[in-house]
């Protein structure tokens, strides 16, 4: 039975230790509240032309369509962190942003490559039935 | 005990504890995020799409750390998320890579089977080409044959095509009967122009001037009916065979003599090798 005691006595320690860097992250986290860091502005204004390309992309196309619109929501919500001056949130919005951007691209572009694909086999299916119509005749 | 083994201890019944309580709250965002990157990280092409699949790994690395934690849920959700948009972008980009290898293959199995059929095309024009060669060689051997094979019958070769001139000896006198001596001659004839269903013959009956114009006139034509019969029975198509009367009006020599009237008694069969002339020779 003596672990069972031990067992919830031993965290205690453990929290202690922890408590220190948890302080001065905490303290850290206040600091930047006061003003938002160049790198951060310079993280969301990344995610931002990750956003613009994929619209250049995409164009009017349905594939992607959906990511794109949840990077467009990200951005947003990475600008309104940053004008709170919560800059890790505002990054990781960012961050986000630019994954549901690239995932917006690479579905559109998986998409017209399964197209081009699709024609090309169909048209690959068309000539040689074709061609074997044709082949009787020559024998 | 030591105390070594109690923390031991102390470790695993929170691991247990832990995994009690886990379980019966599974985060679904976590576990679609492991389930993605597990398929992307298992495909085949995943060298395709390598940095992504890091990318997802590290993140889902990341959620799981914090999902032992279980205070951070905001936050592991974050990472989890990260992960399986990570792996979604590389799943396309492998997608990608597969519709485009099928691009390549579909293109060059067409280059394939065009090349082939230009190939047979190339054949067929050639065999098309000897067909031609050897058609127009057999047709010149048939014209050839026909004159060969008809050259002791003193056919003369006329601007009306080949002439071939039946003496009065085929006929009794007066009579539009061919004589059995005619069958060797017209036999020969038929088989001629058998073989070559698209020779046409005129057949001209021609008489002295002996008697009356308009019996000549219906002499000659049953004359030359008779030899068209006798071709006709011989196999060949009437249609090759056009037989008219000319009566006494185209002597070939002159009446006052016997040699000349015997001359005179002919039936003339023009070979042609084609309607057109045939139509345009068949008037008087």
């Amino acid at each position: 039975m003596k672990p069972s005691v031990a067992a919830p006595r031993k965290p205690l320690p453990l929290r202690s230790v922890l408590a220190l860097p948890l302080g001065i992250g905490m303290l850290a986290l206040l600091g930047a509240c006061t003003g938002v860091s160049a790198v951060t502005k310079e993280r969301v204004a990344q995610g931002e032309t990750s956003l613009q390309q994929a619209q250049q992309t995409l164009g009017q196309s349905e594939h992607g369509a959906l990511e794109l619109q949840q990077a467009r929501d990200k951005i947003a919500a990475a600008k309104t962190a940053m004008a709170k001056g919560q800059h890790e949130q505002a990054e990781r919005m960012a961050a986000q942003a630019h994954l549901y951007a690239e995932l917006a691209v690479a579905k559109s572009q998986s998409a017209s490559a399964r197209n081009s694909a699709n024609e090309v086999l169909a048209s690959l299916e068309m000539l040689r039935r074709e061609s074997e119509r044709n082949s009787p005749t020559t024998r | 005990m030591s105390f070594n083994k109690q923390i031991i201890l102390s470790v695993a019944i929170a691991a247990v504890l832990s995994a009690c309580s886990a379980t019966p709250d599974r985060n679904e965002t976590l576990e679609r995020a492991r389930a993605l990157v597990q398929q992307v990280e298992s495909s085949p092409r995943a060298g395709i799409a390598a940095a992504d699949i890091a990318n997802a790994r590290n993140s889902l690395d990341a959620a799981n750390r914090l999902a032992e934690s279980k205070t951070r849920v905001a936050d592991m959700e974050l990472e989890a998320t990260n992960a399986a948009l990570s792996a979604q972008i590389a799943s396309e980009k492998i997608l990608t890579a597969e519709a485009n290898e099928a691009i390549a293959n579909g293109t060059a199995q067409r280059q394939a089977v065009l090349i082939q059929a230009r190939e047979r095309d190339v054949q067929k024009s050639t065999a098309q080409a000897g067909d031609a060669l050897r058609q127009a060689t057999a047709s010149q051997a048939r014209v050839d044959s026909l004159e060969t094979e008809l050259a002791d019958l003193k056919l003369k070769k006329t601007e009306r095509g080949l002439v071939l001139t039946l003496g009065d000896v085929m006929f009794d006198t007066g009579q539009s009967t061919l004589k059995p001596g005619a069958y060797a001659t017209l036999d020969r004839l038929a088989s001629a122009l058998r073989q070559q269903s698209e020779r046409k013959v005129l057949i001209e009956g021609h008489t002295d001037n002996v008697g009356s114009s308009d019996n000549n006139q219906g002499l000659s034509e049953r004359r030359a009916q008779s030899v068209q019969i006798g071709l006709t029975q011989r196999g060949v198509e009437r249609s090759q065979i056009t037989a008219l009367g000319k009566g006494e009006n185209f002597p070939i020599s002159g009446n006052d003599t016997a040699d000349g009237r015997q001359s005179n008694r002919r039936v003339e069969l023009i070979f042609t090798d084609g309607q057109t002339r045939t139509a345009s020779d068949a008037g008087p």
